[in-house]
C-alpha cells in the first residue's frame, strides 16, 4: 500500500507530522520517498526504506523523531508535478488519495438493454446507408476491366510476300484503338505468316479444325485444317516479347525470341526455352486474290493454357 | 418546497397539473395549437426516414416521377398523417398534382401504417411528458384517423385559399408595375420588389392557415388527450418511461429483422438502379444496336447449292442457245448458196428446265 | 461497443481483445471520455447538423475519389472524361449526380448548422473559438463549391468561373494578383483547370480535415451548450450520454440526408451543356445557386459601376463576414434563449429572408435575359 496523502506520520517515539507530498520513481513506478510536514517545523523528505508499516491513515517509521529531524530539508525546486511532465503509464500506478470522486450516473443510462439496443441500432442504420452503395461502386470501378473484345478483320498484306514453304514471314499492320474517352489512335503490330506443308499443318491442327469463340462462348471463326496459311501472334507466349525468324546453328530455321531464348519451329511448337505453350494462332482468311486478313488477338503471357485478353 | 395546486378543469383545457414542482416548464391549459404542433411535428419527422427510404426505392424502380414538384411532394410526404386523404381531392378535384406515376398512390398507402406507428410513439411521449397522463391503447390509430379526417377537409381549403390569395397578390403586384405608380423601375429591382410584395402576403396567409390547421388538429385530438387518466409518477420516472418505450421488447429480433430489411432493400435497389443515365445528353445518345443476324450455316449452304445448280443450268442453256444461233447463221449462209435445200431445224435440244425461268 | 463490464462467467472474445488493448492504451478510459460525454437536457435532433456535415463531407470524399478514377483535369479531355463517366461507366451517372447534389446539401446543412448555433446562442462565452473556426469551415465549403464547379469544363462551368474570378479582380490592391493566381494567367485556360483541381482535391480537403478536427476538439473542451431553457430538474432527468443516443440520432439524420441526396440524384441527374468555348454564344453565365443572391445584387442599379460592383460582390459580403466573426466578442449578454434576444431573432430572420428573396429573384430574372 502506498502512503496516503494527509495521513499521519509516526516515528518510533512519537508522531511527527503528516504526509504532505509523495515522490514517485519514474522508472520503477514505485513510491521512492514522501515528504513529511512537521507541524510547523518545516518539511523533510523521508525515503521509503525507513518505513515500517503503512495503513490508511498512518505511516509508521522505524527511525526516531530526531533522526527524521536531522534529515535535510525538502527542496521543492528539484521536483515537478505530474501535470507538468509526460511520463507514460505512471498515472495508473498512483494510489495516494483515499476515497473516490464521483458524479451522478444519469438515470436514462442505467439500462444496459437500452444502451446495447441503441448501439446496435446505430450499426444497422449504418447498414442502410453503406450497403446500397457497395454494388454500384464495385461495378463502377470494374467497368474497363472486362471490356468486350474487338473481332474485326484486319488486312495485313498479301501472300505474294510468302515465297517459300514452312518459313516465317513477318507482316506488319496497324490496329486502331479507342480507349474510353481518348481519341482513336493506331498502334503498330506484327504477325508471322507461314505457308505450311501438310506435315507441318498436321503438327499444328492434329486433325481438328481450330475454333475461336468469344467470351460468351459463341463461335467467331474456325481455322480449317486444310488451309495452308498460318498466322501466329507476334508476341512470345513466355512474356510477350517480339520474336524473330532465324537460322539456328543446330535446329535450323526457327522462330527465336531474343528476350529469354525461347525457340519454336515453323509449326509453333516449343523446341527449347522457357515458353509454357506453343505460339498462339490467330483466325486467318486468305482471299482469292491473296489478301490476308486476320482477327488480331493477344493472349495472356506466361501461362500453359491459352487465355485471350485482347 | 412543493406546492400542491389543484386547478379546476375548464372545458377547453387539455391538461391538468396536480403536483407541479416549481419551475417545471409545464402547461396548465395547453392551447390547441400547441397541442396539435406538439404531437404532429415529432410524428411527421419520426415517420419521414421510412417514407423516404420507400420514395428512393420507387424512384429507382421508375414508378414515380416528381418533375418540378419535388419540394411540394416532399412536404406532402412529410405531412402524410394529414395529407393522405387530402391528396386525392387536391389531385383530382383541384387539378394539381405532385408528380406522375402509379408509385405515388402506393407510397402514401404504405405511409399509413408508418404514420400510425409514429403518431402512437409521439402521442405516448407527449402524454407522458407534457400532460402526465397514461396513454391509452391503440393511441396511434385513434390519433391517425383524427388527423387524417381534419387534413382531408382542411388541406384542400388551405390549398384553394392559398392559391387564390397568391394569384390575387401576384396580379396586384404586376399591375403596380405595368401601369401603376411603380412603372419604369428597372427589371432587377422590379422582380425583387414584386416578389417581396406578393411573397409577404402569401407567407402571412400560409402561416395563418397553418396555425389554424394545427389548432383544428389540436381541437380534434383534445378529446382523446383529456380522456386519458392521470399518472402520479414523478417527472424522472415519466422521462425514463418514454425513453425506454423506444427499446423494443425483443431487441435482437428487431435488429435482425431490420438488417434483413436493409439487405432486401439493397438487393431491390441494385436490381432496378439504371446502369446508364436515364437522361442522356444529346452528344452521347446510345445508337440502337441491332444484333447481327444469326449465321445459319446449313441453310446458307443449301441455298447456295440450289443457286449454283440453277446458275449452272442457265449457263448450259445459254451455251446451247448460242450454239444453236451459230448453227443458224452457218445454215443461213449455206442457204444463201444452196437455194432449195431443206433446212433441217436442229432439235431444240433439252427442254428448258422450269427452274431456269425463275431467277 | 460493449464497454460495460461483463457480468457473465466467461469473457467473450470481444471483451478479451478489449481488455488486451485497454492494458496497453487505456482504452476503457479513452472510450469513456470520448463516448460518455453527458448531454445536458438529453440528446436532441436539433444537434445532428454538425455530424450530418461530417457525413456529407465523407460521402463527397468517397464519391470524389471514385470520380477521379475516370476524370482527367486537362482542357482537352475534362469534358470527354466527364461525359464518359455519365454515359459509359456503370452507375457513373448516379455517383456524379450524388456528388453534385451532395455539394448543394452541404451548403444547406452548413446554413442550418450555423443557424442552429446562432439561435441557440451557442457561440457565446466560452465557445467563441468554436464559432470562429466554424466560420473558416464555412468559407472552405464555399471554396469547395466554387472550385469544383469548373471541373466538368462545359459552358456553364467555364463561364460561371470566369465571371466569378473577374469579380475577384475588382478587389482593390490585391485583386489583379488574386485573379491571376487563380486563373494561372491573364485568361482562363488549362492553368486555371489545373489550379482549381489541385485546390479542390488536395488543398481544401486537407484544410477542412484539419479545421474540422480543431472544431471538434474545441467543442469537446467547452462541452455542449444544451437547451436554452429548462429547470435543473428537467435537465437532470433528461440527461443522457453522447453514446449511444445522440450518435444514433446523428446516424438517422445521416440516413435521411443520404436518402434525400439519392432522391435528388434520380430526379435530376447531371446533364452537361456543350463543351467550353472561348465564346459564350447564347449562354448566359450564372454561378452556382448558393451564390445567386450576390449575383442578383450585381444587377441592381444602385450597384452599377466599378465601385458599386465591388461593393455588392466583395465589400458587403465581406463586412457581413467580419460582423459574424466578431459576433461572440461584442455580444456579451449571457442570455441564450432566442425568444429573449429580439435583435438576434430579427437579424436572423431578415438575413435568411433576404438571401431567399434574392436567390428566387435571380431565378425569375432568367426569363428576362433575352
Amino acid at each position: 500500500m502506498q502512503p496516503q496523502l494527509k495521513s499521519k506520520v509516526r516515528c518510533a517515539d512519537r508522531e511527527v507530522g503528516e504526509v504532505a507530498k509523495v515522490i514517485m520513481d519514474p522508472l520503477s513506478f514505485e513510491v521512492s520517498a514522501f515528504v513529511v510536514s512537521m507541524n510547523g517545523a518545516g518539511e523533510r523528505q523521508v525515503p521509503m526504506g525507513v518505513v515500517q508499516t503503512v495503513t490508511d491513515n498512518l505511516v509508521q517509521l522505524r527511525s526516531s523523531s530526531s533522526e527524521v529531524m536531522a534529515l535535510p530539508p525538502f527542496k521543492r525546486e528539484d521536483y515537478v508535478t505530474l501535470h507538468e511532465v509526460e511520463i507514460p503509464g505512471l498515472e495508473k500506478h498512483v494510489h495516494v488519495t483515499p476515497g473516490e470522486v464521483l458524479v451522478p450516473f444519469p438515470e436514462l443510462e442505467r439500462n444496459v438493454k437500452r444502451r446495447t439496443f441503441f448501439a446496435n441500432l446505430t450499426y444497422v442504420t449504418g447498414l442502410f446507408i453503406g450497403l446500397p452503395m457497395v454494388f454500384p461502386v464495385l461495378k463502377y470501378l470494374m467497368k474497363p476491366m472486362y471490356a468486350p473484345m474487338d473481332n474485326r478483320w484486319l488486312k495485313i498484306g498479301n501472300v505474294a510476300k510468302v515465297k517459300a514453304n514452312d518459313v516465317g514471314v513477318q507482316f506488319q499492320y496497324k490496329r486502331s484503338i479507342k480507349e474510353a474517352y481518348m481519341p482513336e489512335t493506331e498502334i503498330e503490330k506484327n504477325a508471322w505468316v507461314v505457308k505450311a506443308t501438310p506435315a507441318v499443318l498436321e503438327k499444328v491442327y492434329q486433325g481438328k479444325d481450330m475454333e475461336f469463340r468469344d467470351t460468351l462462348g459463341k463461335p467467331i471463326w474456325t481455322n480449317k485444317k486444310d488451309i495452308p496459311y498460318l498466322a501466329f501472334s507476334g508476341k512470345c507466349p513466355h512474356l510477350g516479347c517480339a520474336f524473330k525468324w532465324r537460322n539456328h546453328k543446330i535446329l535450323g530455321p526457327v522462330f527465336l525470341c531474343p528476350c529469354h531464348l525461347s525457340i519454336y519451329d515453323a509449326s509453333g511448337k516449343v523446341l527449347d526455352g522457357p515458353a509454357p505453350r506453343p505460339l498462339d494462332l490467330m483466325p486467318i482468311q486468305v482471299s482469292a486474290s491473296g489478301e490476308v486478313q486476320i482477327i488480331d488477338m493477344e493472349f495472356k503471357a506466361g501461362t500453359k493454357s491459352q487465355t485471350r485478353i485482347v | 418546497m412543493q406546492k400542491a395546486e389543484v386547478i379546476r378543469t375548464r372545458s377547453h383545457s387539455s391538461c391538468i397539473v396536480r403536483q407541479a414542482p416549481p419551475g417545471i416548464w409545464m402547461n396548465d391549459h395547453m392551447s390547441p395549437t400547441k397541442l396539435g404542433f406538439g404531437i404532429l411535428w415529432p410524428a411527421c419527422w419520426t415517420g419521414l426516414p421510412f417514407k423516404l427510404a420507400l420514395a428512393v426505392l420507387f424512384l429507382a424502380f421508375g414508378i414515380v416521377d416528381f418533375e418540378t414538384r419535388i419540394a411540394l411532394a416532399f412536404m406532402m410526404l412529410l405531412a402524410s398523417p394529414v395529407s393522405v386523404f387530402a391528396l386525392p381531392t387536391i389531385t383530382m378535384g383541384l387539378g394539381s398534382h405532385i408528380g406522375d406515376g402509379a408509385g405515388i398512390g402506393l407510397l402514401f398507402m404504405l405511409a399509413i401504417p408508418i404514420d400510425i406507428w409514429a403518431l402512437g410513439l409521439a402521442g405516448r411521449t407527449f402524454l407522458l411528458e407534457r400532460c402526465r397522463r397514461e396513454p391509452p391503447a391503440r393511441l396511434g390509430l385513434i390519433l391517425w384517423w383524427k388527423c387524417a379526417f381534419v387534413g382531408a377537409i382542411f388541406l384542400p381549403i388551405l390549398w384553394v385559399t392559398e392559391r387564390a390569395t397568391t394569384d390575387v397578390a401576384i396580379s396586384i403586384a404586376h399591375s403596380l408595375f405595368e401601369d401603376g405608380f411603380l412603372e419604369g423601375t428597372p427589371i432587377a429591382e422590379r422582380i425583387s420588389i414584386e416578389l417581396t410584395l406578393w411573397g409577404t402576403v402569401a407567407t402571412v396567409v400560409l402561416s395563418c392557415l397553418f396555425v389554424i390547421g394545427l389548432s383544428l388538429v389540436g381541437r380534434m385530438l383534445r378529446g382523446t388527450i383529456q380522456a386519458a387518466p392521470h399518472t402520479s409518477e414523478n417527472y424522472e420516472g415519466l422521462i425514463t418511461r418514454w425513453d425506454l418505450m423506444r427499446v423494443p421488447a425483443d431487441p435482437g429480433l428487431m435488429l435482425t429483422v431490420l438488417s434483413g430489411v436493409a439487405v432486401v432493400l439493397s438487393l431491390l435497389f441494385w436490381s432496378t438502379l439504371p446502369v446508364l443515365t436515364p437522361h442522356p445528353h444529346e452528344c452521347c445518345r446510345k445508337a440502337e444496336t441491332k444484333a447481327p443476324p444469326e449465321f445459319k450455316a446449313l441453310e446458307t449452304l443449301n441455298k447456295d447449292e440450289k443457286m449454283i445448280s440453277q446458275l449452272a443450268a442457265r449457263v448450259e442453256f445459254l451455251i446451247e442457245q448460242q450454239a444453236a444461233a451459230e448453227l443458224e447463221k452457218a445454215k443461213s449462209k449455206k442457204k444463201g448458196r444452196a437455194d432449195h435445200e431443206a433446212v433441217i431445224e436442229p432439235d431444240a435440244t433439252e427442254p428448258v428446265p422450269a427452274a431456269v425461268m425463275a431467277p | 461497443m460493449h464497454d460495460t463490464p461483463s457480468t457473465g462467467p466467461q469473457p467473450t472474445v470481444v471483451e478479451k481483445v478489449f481488455a488486451f488493448v485497454d492494458e496497453r492504451v487505456g482504452l476503457k478510459q479513452l472510450t469513456g471520455k470520448m463516448l460518455n460525454e453527458s448531454v445536458p437536457g438529453g440528446s436532441r435532433w436539433a444537434y445532428v447538423f454538425g455530424s450530418i456535415l461530417l457525413f456529407i463531407f465523407g460521402m463527397q470524399t468517397v464519391t470524389g475519389v471514385l470520380l477521379m478514377f475516370y476524370y482527367v483535369p486537362t482542357a482537352d479531355h475534362a469534358y470527354a472524361s466527364t461525359q464518359y463517366i455519365i454515359h459509359e461507366v456503370d452507375y457513373g451517372w448516379f455517383l456524379l449526380s450524388y456528388h453534385f447534389w451532395g455539394s448543394s446539401a452541404m451548403v444547406v446543412c452548413v446554413f442550418a448548422h450555423m443557424s442552429q448555433v446562432f439561435l441557440w446562442g451557442a457561440y457565446k462565452k466560452p465557445r467563441e473559438l468554436i464559432w470562429v473556426v466554424g466560420l473558416a469551415l464555412f468559407a472552405l465549403v464555399m471554396g469547395f463549391g466554387f472550385t469544383g464547379y469548373l471541373l466538368p469544363w462545359d459552358q456553364r462551368a467555364f463561364w460561371a468561373t470566369t465571371v466569378g474570378v473577374e469579380i475577384m479582380d475588382k478587389i482593390p490592391v490585391i485583386g489583379d494578383f488574386l485573379a491571376r493566381f487563380l486563373k494561372g494567367g491573364p485568361i482562363p485556360g488549362q492553368m486555371t483547370l489545373s489550379r482549381f483541381f489541385v485546390i479542390h482535391v488536395m488543398v481544401l480537403p486537407a484544410a477542412l480535415i484539419g479545421l474540422a478536427g480543431l472544431h471538434l476538439f474545441l467543442f469537446r473542451c467547452a462541452g455542449p451548450a444544451g437547451p436554452f431553457r429548462g429547470t435543473p430538474v428537467e435537465l437532470k432527468a433528461k440527461t443522457d450520454y453522447f453514446f449511444p443516443r445522440q450518435i444514433w440520432k446523428d446516424i438517422v439524420g445521416m440516413a435521411v440526408v443520404f436518402a434525400c441526396i439519392s432522391a435528388l440524384a434520380f430526379w435530376e441527374p447531371v446533364v452537361l451543356l456543350d463543351e467550353a468555348t472561348p465564346d459564350p454564344g447564347d449562354y448566359h453565365p450564372e454561378p452556382e445557386w448558393y451564390f445567386l443572391f450576390i449575383f442578383q445584387h450585381l444587377r441592381l442599379r444602385m450597384f452599377s459601376g466599378e465601385f458599386g460592383q465591388f461593393l455588392a460582390s466583395m465589400l458587403l459580403p465581406g463586412l457581413l463576414g467580419v460582423m459574424l466573426l466578431l459576433l461572440p466578442f461584442f455580444d456579451r449578454n449571457p442570455e441564450r434563449n432566442i425568444f429573449k434576444r429580439p435583435l438576434a431573432l430579427i437579424g436572423w430572420v431578415v438575413l435568411t429572408v433576404s438571401i431567399l428573396l434574392f436567390t428566387v429573384s435571380a431565378i425569375i430574372n432568367r426569363e428576362f435575359l433575352d
